[in-house]
């Protein structure tokens, strides 16, 4: 069986037994006053939009101002009731979505990268579907590095992503073309 | 009588490439600015050697540890209910996908970016038997249109101008006649590779990093290719070199935080995702994959190419690779890397690849995993000569060389005869029918004095 075959291959073949290193990771740089600019910084070099507001009612006027909130939308965030758009088993249908509200449970200063797992997607196909995502953040929930983001996600969810902008591809000439397969647009509202 | 073994494919693949002088010049420039984007985001970060050095850490304990953590992680996949597959060889792994479409009655299936189903020849295996594969990466699907290879593992398509990506849309996506507008084209392929998602029966994805520790995997991407494909279809497949595991969950910061500033200079990937137990009513498999790994593994000499993690850093910085074009390498996986891995897996149809560098170490220096590349190259060419692997022409060319590294005093004669004869007969040295190296690169101007004479006038003085 390949199985045993490989794996008796990796003791005969394996080098003597290498430590790991001590202590995994560094400290963040960025001061702790510092992380709201830095993580804007960052989402806007990542091709999204960041807006600091201060409530979810100032989200809602926005989010009403920019969207046209006719089209399919879905708001998974508590207090930001926007749903038009019922699910169904068919996941194909999701491909109307216009508009996708997530909040992001922690999110990383050092690259705007927001971590999602499956209880803020409900459906994982959510935010690679849709054509629009808005994120929202808290700036409690900023960390500075990836290092400390992974104390603090729970990798024992079914299903986890980190998100850091709207997609984008440069496979032609090198140019930087925003909206390949996932969301043309992703924008953040970092909340206090 | 056995066939003469050829090591100059690689020189005369780069001689057609390099015939496009202003497409060369291109591919030159934008492949070091790349290398000059992943630079400045390295020097953003105060602790980066120290960065490196715990990666390289981690992925040697790992080596050291291989078979424990893949039983590992073989185990808590399966208690997440992803089922687990060992593939020996290329042509396992092979039928393994096959005989999962078969079970589900699939024949419609899209791929995201994995470079062990370009080594696995994937492809051709499955559209033999019927089924529809489509490659969704937007730099993979071109060269898929194109029949072609990916010519770099991180940018598939980056020996293409955008002319070339425009006449090929215009013919099998209907784009205007002449367009040649990124963005525009762009748009083509997300409409027509939508299309392909939504249909998808099978989602097959590589994986960049597996935990042994929760038994999950992640898969990184810019385009939400891997993601839309996985959650779309019933079924996801990813398939995975046994040496893509890592131990823990806090291992992934570090490697994260190395993979997308050392390919393109990026902070992150756009989507870094977390699989760990399929979705309801879905179906997940993981295939571990051997494939000459456990060779490699065995050779202290070469052992350490395994810890590469696949960012390409080292195919934008390689002055050859730069002028020779991915396709050159005639290999899944081009570039100074590549020329490690591919005469494990077929020493004599790969035997001219380690020659194709200047081992001039660049490669070395940038790679976030600490691979001592171009030493590996050089090793390459002392076994490969040994094992008779080189042509008859250049062996004696590098045999001499050996004979005068091992002699001091005659190499010392040598290179002083050596600079008295090029001067005064250039063309002797530069004369490929004499030399053979000369054919492959041009011999430097010989230098008026060595460094070692010049040091013995400077003591007499
Ligand atoms: S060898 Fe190093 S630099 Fe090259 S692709 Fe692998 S990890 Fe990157």
């Amino acid at each position: 069986m390949s199985r045993d075959r490989i794996l008796s291959a990796i003791r005969q073949g394996k080098p003597d037994l290498q430590p790991l290193p001590d202590v995994i990771g560094f400290p963040s740089h960025i001061a702790d006053t510092d992380l709201a600019d830095s993580f804007l910084t960052m989402v806007r070099t990542n091709g999204g939009l960041g807006v600091r507001a201060n409530s979810l009612d100032e989200v809602r006027a926005q989010i009403a101002s920019e969207y046209d909130l006719t089209l399919p939308t879905l708001s998974h965030v508590d207090g930001l009731d926007l749903n038009n758009f019922t699910p169904t088993e068919n996941l194909r249908l999701l491909d109307d979505l216009n508009l996708v509200v997530l909040e992001g449970s922690v999110a990383v200063a050092e690259n705007a990268a927001i971590w999602f797992d499956e209880t803020a997607l409900g459906i994982r196909a959510l935010p690679f579907i849709t054509l629009n995502v808005v994120a929202i953040v808290s700036t409690r929930n900023l960390v500075g590095t990836m290092h400390e983001v992974y104390k603090r996600v729970d990798l024992n969810t079914s299903f986890g992503t980190f998100i850091a902008g709207p997609s984008k591809t440069a496979d032609i000439e090198q140019s930087l073309v925003i909206g390949a397969h996932g969301s043309k647009t992703m924008t953040v509202f970092l909340l206090p | 009588m056995e066939t003469p073994v050829r090591t100059t494919h690689h020189a005369e693949a780069a001689a057609a490439f390099l015939r496009d002088e202003e497409n060369v010049d291109w591919h030159n420039e934008t492949l070091w600015f790349v290398r000059s984007k992943r630079d400045k985001a390295a020097a953003a970060l105060p602790e980066w050697e120290d960065l490196r050095e715990q990666a390289s850490r981690i992925k040697n304990h790992t080596l050291s540890r291989l078979d424990e953590y893949l039983l590992d992680l073989e185990k808590n996949a399966q208690q997440n209910g992803i089922t687990v597959h060992w593939a020996a060889d290329a042509d396992e792994h092979n039928r393994i996908i096959l005989d999962i479409m078969r079970q589900h009655n699939a024949t419609q299936v899209v791929k995201s970016k994995s470079m062990l189903t370009e080594e696995c020849h994937l492809n051709p295996y499955l559209i033999k038997h019927g089924i529809d594969v489509v490659d969704t990466d937007l730099g993979e699907r071109i060269v898929q249109l194109r029949n072609e290879p990916p010519s770099h593992i991180v940018l598939p398509a980056i020996h293409l101008k955008k002319q070339h990506i425009g006449d090929l849309f215009h013919q099998h996506l209907g784009t205007d006649a002449g367009a040649t507008d990124p963005q525009y084209l762009t748009e083509a392929a997300r409409l027509h590779l939508r299309q392909k998602f939504l249909l998808a029966d099978v989602a097959i994805t590589g994986v960049n990093f597996a935990v042994a520790e929760t038994g999950g995997f992640v898969v990184c991407t810019n385009e939400g290719n891997a993601d839309l494909g996985a959650h779309l279809a019933k079924v996801h497949i990813a398939c995975m070199g046994i040496e893509k595991v890592i131990p823990k969950g806090e291992h992934l910061g570090v490697f994260l935080r190395l993979l997308a500033r050392s390919a393109t200079g990026q902070a992150t990937t756009t989507y870094s995702s977390h699989f760990r137990r399929p979705a309801p009513g879905q179906t997940m498999h993981l295939v571990l994959v051997d494939n000459g790994r456990t060779r490699q593994l065995a050779s202290p000499d070469f052992r350490n190419s395994l810890k590469c993690i696949r960012c390409g850093a080292c195919m934008n910085t390689c002055p050859v690779y730069r002028r020779s074009g991915g396709h050159s390498y005639h290999t899944a996986i081009a570039g100074p890397i590549g020329s490690i891995l591919a005469p494990n897996i077929d020493m004599k149809q790969y035997a001219d690849l380690p020659f194709a560098s200047t081992l001039c170490g660049s490669c070395t220096n940038v790679c976030p995993v600490k691979i001592d590349i171009h030493q590996q190259l050089y090793k390459w060419r002392q076994v490969l000569g040994e094992a008779g692997a080189v042509e008859p022409a250049k062996k004696v060319g590098m045999t001499g060389m050996d004979f005068l590294f091992s002699r001091p005093g005659l190499y010392r004669f040598a290179g002083r005869a050596g600079r008295q004869l090029m001067k005064f007969f250039p063309a002797l040295a530069n004369n490929g029918s004499l030399n053979p190296w000369a054919i492959h690169r041009d011999m430097p101007k010989p230098p008026a004095q060595s460094f070692r004479d010049w040091y013995a006038e400077q003591e007499k003085k």
